[in-house]
């Protein structure tokens, strides 16, 4: 093949993946008032106007705070079952993974249903508590994933050699495994950070009065008001995500873990 | 008995319900170097693992200078174990591997400033302490790992395949390293391999496995010239191994008469054990190749392939030509089954 | 040491257990509500009841038919884009990769919307469209089963290629010249060297694909709205706006079974080899 036709078909690809996000990007400059393309003139004033709608501080707040904890939350749980998993010849392992490897497969809307119906409603938990569960929950297989692949490239003789030189198990992991696996589990933080700031389906019952993550805020709000707000958020959200990729990338070549 | 400084009785290890080493006896003395010798899957690296405490034994005992240590996790054994990949701490500097184990102990800056120091000139390797493992030579590798283990002055210093890792040149030196090594520090060190040239070389005794269990242990000299077992000849290089029946040579070929009276049930005879150019037998040659000092051919006979080491003095048989040779008794092992 | 079989087990399980008892108990629950009758006995009437109404029998194919068509046209151009991706130099080739990868990163919520500013009626297509005279007034693109159709290909796209990528680097560099040079054209180049020798990443992608598609919510609810539903959209309203729990249950029962199912057939396909 020439290079005129792969760079065409290239081309092609890439404007359609990418393209309708730039325009939403220049949307969001828009010094109209309703949404449009080409934009009615430039301003930054709907960017600035993201910061004052005082639900979307509030549920970029939320969204935050899931992302994070949640995700810590994931690592906390995931890093020993990662470690045992790879480690151990444990009975029943093929159905520990698969229990944990479950939130993948289930569509998220059903997750958010089932766990208002049947754990929010029954057991008197607030919401907030509810979403930080299946946060938690659906960060978890990907915290296991991208923990195990690091593991897996570590030795295990390495443990064995630390405990030989007088470690205990523990210390073993701490000096040797922990900081060997650093870029695994940075990876798998920022993977579950983006999964779960990103997160709609799941979360989409699990909304209460003043609690609701940013991204079903921005879709109750397209619902009622079609200026370039939302356009300006969204914007402003993929360079954030972007953002922290790129970062990570070049700090620690990100992609080597995924 | 009395002078046995490592001592494993009785001991029988399993890998689930799997028994990879059955009942194992084996005394070893303070100072002296060990190989633990067999084909993979003889049981030699589980032996060696279960004196590391890597491994419970399943029944047995384990004792290092009089202390029972079978129950004795791994960490609190005293025990040096080098590795065959040499596990050594990549994110660590060289001089911070060697000193992890001490740093573990408490002691003070300078004692394990110093006593890293020492480890890291033992085996040569001054100037390197602020490499990472990764920015070293193979070579280089195997001797920080050794100093990790020497560091701590194990009682007992375990060595899996510890030249398996090194080309030709380099496992020559790092062979004479561990000798010199053993010798300055008296160390007692029991090393696996599968190699039987490097057992012989080093090893002040050798313990051949085969399936869990010892199948012969001795010196070298002895290992060399009187293996006892069709196992330990075919290991030590006897590369014709035939049945005795009365006074005839039998293989599944065929058979030839036996020149000299045996009781033995099998008999056999290095490649330079047989005598070419002359004797009672003649077969035709399949294969012949120069090997420097001698020529080896590959003989038909009546039992089947026959391999000899001829002379080089002797001027070459062709290929598919007949050529005489004896199996004389001078060279000759008798052994058991 | 590391054989030690129920050692390992403490850390293992707090993790299993966690998501057995918030995940998987909740769900199993919800499932079995379409299974009983009013006195609680077992009972298919539920999904008899769900099936009878045309509706939500036009939904279900509806997904169906999205989930396969966004699949098929997926495989093509990503075909197309991974071939030519493999064959650009290595730099160019990281550089695209990332570009291709990026949009994953990206809220689908954002994505999504990006759609209703080029397709909506004052979009740029319509604008074209009115400006050229092609049509008097806008033509509506939003709501359409198309429109649906071009966000979730959008959405997924990036998948397909790259598990057509990965599969593609594991193709011998010669294997294509050889076929050239004993005189294949590009068709059985395609069909007989490229096809069998990626078929897996073909089978990874297009479950990924396939599945995402089927449990995509964001997509139909602001692309097709309530004129073109889907499973999940139709789940929503059921739950929202009917309160109606037993065809939630049935709903949520055909999701999972479509893409355990798919699931399944992958882990099938992509261990086989080994």
């Amino acid at each position: 093949m020439k290079a005129f036709p792969i760079w065409l078909i290239l081309g092609a690809t890439l404007t359609f993946l990418i393209g309708p996000f730039l325009i939403v990007i220049f949307a969001g400059l828009s010094a109209g008032e309703a949404l449009a393309f080409p934009p009615q003139g430039l301003s930054l004033k709907w960017y600035a106007k993201v910061f004052t709608v005082e639900s979307f501080r509030a549920s970029f707040a939320l969204s935050m705070f899931l992302a994070v904890f949640g995700t810590l939350a994931a690592l906390i749980l995931g890093i020993p079952a990662a470690y045992a998993l790879n480690r151990y010849k444990l009975p029943g392992a093929e159905t520990i993974r698969t229990v944990v490897a479950a939130p993948i497969i289930v569509p998220g809307i059903i997750v958010g249903l089932s766990l208002l119906r049947y754990f929010v409603v029954p057991l008197n938990v607030s919401i907030l508590v509810a979403l930080f569960v299946t946060h938690t929950a659906l960060v978890l297989p990907y915290a296991v994933r991208v923990v195990s692949s690091s593991l897996n490239n570590l030795r295990a003789d390495m443990e064995e050699a630390a405990v030989i030189l007088g470690c205990t198990r523990l210390q073993a992991f701490i000096k040797v495994v922990l900081p060997n696996i650093r870029g695994g589990i940075l990876a798998a933080f920022i993977l579950g950070f983006v999964a779960s700031f990103n997160e709609v389906p799941a979360s989409l019952f699990l909304s209460g009065p003043g609690v609701r993550t940013l991204p079903i805020d921005m879709l109750s709000y397209m619902e009622i008001t079609f200026d370039p707000s939302v356009a300006a958020l969204s914007a402003l959200l993929a360079f954030m995500s972007v953002g922290i990729v790129f970062l990570a990338e070049r700090l620690l070549g990100f992609s080597r873990y995924v | 008995m009395s002078d046995a400084f490592v001592s494993l009785t009785d001991l029988t290890l399993s890998y689930g319900k799997t028994v990879a080493v059955p009942r194992l006896n084996l005394d070893i003395k303070k100072g002296e170097l060990i190989a633990l010798l067999g084909p993979s899957g003889c049981g030699k690296t589980t032996t060696m693992r279960a004196i590391a405490g890597l491994l419970t034994p399943s029944s047995g005992r384990i004792t290092i200078d009089g202390r029972d240590v079978t129950r004795v996790p791994a960490n609190k054994r005293g025990i040096g174990l080098v590795f065959q990949s040499y596990a050594l701490f990549p994110h660590l500097s060289a001089f911070e591997n060697v000193a992890f184990g001490l740093r573990l102990q408490n002691l003070g800056r300078d004692e394990i400033q110093a006593k890293t120091q020492a480890g890291m000139s033992t085996v040569g390797l001054e100037g390197f302490e602020d490499r990472k493992p990764a920015e070293m030579s193979g070579g280089q590798q195997q001797r920080l790992a050794l100093a990790r283990s020497l560091v701590m002055e194990p009682k007992v210093l375990l060595l899996d395949e510890p030249l398996s890792n090194l080309d030709a040149r380099l496992r020559l030196e790092m062979r004479n390293e561990l000798q010199r090594v053993q010798k300055e520090t008296g160390i007692t060190m029991v090393f696996v391999t599968h190699d039987q040239a490097e057992a012989l070389a080093l090893a002040d005794r050798i313990v051949l496995m085969k399936g869990g269990k010892i199948e012969q242990l001795g010196t070298p000299a002895q290992l060399y010239a009187e293996p006892s077992t069709v196992f330990a000849a075919d290991f030590m290089g006897f590369e014709n191994i035939f049945a005795t029946k009365g006074d005839t040579l039998v293989s599944d070929k065929g058979s030839l008469p036996l020149q000299f009276q045996s009781t033995a049930e099998q008999l056999a005879w290095r490649p330079s054990g047989v005598a070419v150019g002359h004797g009672p037998y003649t077969g035709r040659v399949v294969a012949s190749s120069f090997a420097g000092g001698h020529r080896e051919y590959v003989i038909d006979s009546a039992l089947g392939p026959v391999k000899a080491d001829a002379s080089i003095d002797i001027s070459e048989v062709v290929i598919g030509q007949e050529l005489a040779f004896d199996l004389p008794q001078s060279t000759a092992r008798a052994l058991t089954k | 040491m590391f054989l030690n079989r129920t050692e390992g087990l403490p850390l293992a399980l707090p993790a299993a257990l966690f998501t057995f008892l918030v995940f998987l108990v909740p769900v199993g629950i919800l499932l079995s509500v379409a299974f009983q009758n009013v006195g609680g006995g077992f009972s298919l009437q539920g999904y008899v009841d769900f099936f009878a109404q045309p509706l939500n029998r036009t939904v279900f194919l509806r997904t169906l038919k999205l989930g396969v068509l966004v699949a098929a046209v997926s495989a093509v151009i990503g075909y197309a884009a991974a071939f030519c991706i493999v064959s650009l130099p290595a730099t160019s080739r990281g550089r695209v990769f990332g570009l291709i990868v990026l949009p994953l990163m990206i809220s689908p919520v954002a994505r999504t919307y990006a759609w209703i500013v080029i397709l909506g009626r004052s979009g740029i297509v319509n604008d074209v469209i009115v400006g050229l005279g092609l049509s008097r007034l806008p033509i509506r693109f939003l709501f359409t089963e198309t429109a649906v159709f071009i966000g979730l290909l959008q959405l997924f796209l990036p998948l397909m290629i790259i598990s057509l990528v990965s599969a593609m680097e594991n193709v011998p560099k010669d294997a294509v010249p050889a076929a050239r040079v004993l005189g294949a054209n590009w068709m059985q180049v395609f069909f007989r060297v490229i096809l069998p020798l990626t078929k897996e990443g073909l089978v990874v992608g297009g479950t990924l694909v396939f599945t995402g598609a089927l449990t995509a919510y964001i997509t139909p609810a602001i692309l097709g709205g309530s004129k073109v539903l889907m499973l999940e959209t139709l789940l929503y309203q059921k739950v929202n706006v009917s309160n109606d729990f037993v065809s939630a249950s049935v709903i949520a029962m055909i999701l999972i079974v479509m893409s355990f199912s798919a699931n399944l057939l992958l882990k099938r396909i992509a261990t086989a080899k080994r």
